[in-house]
């Protein structure tokens, strides 16, 4: 089975905080159904050790949305090969 | 429907790009022209303050974007609020990278057959911006930068 890769791209408070703003991630392959929320815990991206974003295994801070090749998308939905995924902090825009 | 959408990287001028915008309705003067129907125009734009959220002098303002997604955003909600209203033509035009206090950030101006429609639908579009397209601000009073989380009340 090939190499699923997926681009993640992080912006704004959440960039900074990675120390990244882009990469590309392999998906397990005993994992076909990974989503968002899945690589979130995986790539350690939560502020765990502060305890500060609330979020729990299984499910992404209430404050952070998630694009899928550059629209809002559910952080459950599956991911696929080639798809570039990104998380956004909080908007403010206008 | 006519629709516009634009983000500049440099210092732009919204009377400037509101003018060029209007130039549109001497070009096609048709009765059919979506411009023809558009007797009520509402605009708003809005520029950088020159305090921060938490009072201090603010030296610059920096907007970080999605490159690509943040276009397709705007113009998604901006063809919702078109339909939704029935409005016949709408512009965006929104400043990205480090901006100073004074400078404008957003232009938004729509036209409708009547002055409801049109009012509504500008103050629409500009909270749909403010609330679902992808823009990320930054204060910085001297050397420190804090993002904001969220918006200034309506």
């Amino acid at each position: 089975m090939p190499t699923r890769l997926v681009t993640v791209r992080l912006f704004a408070a959440l960039r900074e905080r990675a120390g990244w703003g882009e990469r590309r991630v392999a998906l397990p392959a005993d994992q076909p159904r990974m989503s968002a929320t899945d690589l979130w815990w995986q790539l350690e991206l939560g502020d765990r050790a502060a305890g500060a974003d609330g979020a729990q295994p299984g499910s992404l801070p209430s404050s952070l949305r998630v694009a899928i090749n550059q629209a809002f998308a559910s952080p459950d939905q599956p991911l696929q090969a080639g798809d570039e995924l990104a998380f956004l902090p909080p908007i403010s825009g206008g | 429907m006519v629709l516009r959408v634009a983000l500049h990287l440099e210092p732009f001028d919204p009377l400037v790009a509101l003018a060029a915008w209007q130039r549109h309705r001497e070009q096609d003067v048709s009765p059919q022209a979506p411009w023809a129907r558009a007797a009520a125009e509402a605009h708003f734009i809005g520029r950088v303050r020159s305090l921060s959220a938490n009072g201090e002098p603010l030296a610059a303002l920096e907007l970080e974007h999605y490159p690509g997604m943040t276009e397709a955003q705007i113009e998604r909600l901006a063809a919702a609020v078109l339909a939704r209203h029935g409005l016949a033509h709408a512009l965006v035009e929104h400043r990205v990278g480090r901006a100073l206090p004074g400078e404008a950030l957003v232009l938004v101006a729509v036209g409708a057959d009547r002055r409801g429609p049109a009012q509504r639908g500008c103050q629409e579009l500009l909270e749909a911006l403010k609330h679902d397209a992808p823009f990320w601000k930054r204060e910085w009073c001297g050397a420190d930068g804090r993002w904001l989380e969220g918006n200034t009340p309506l």
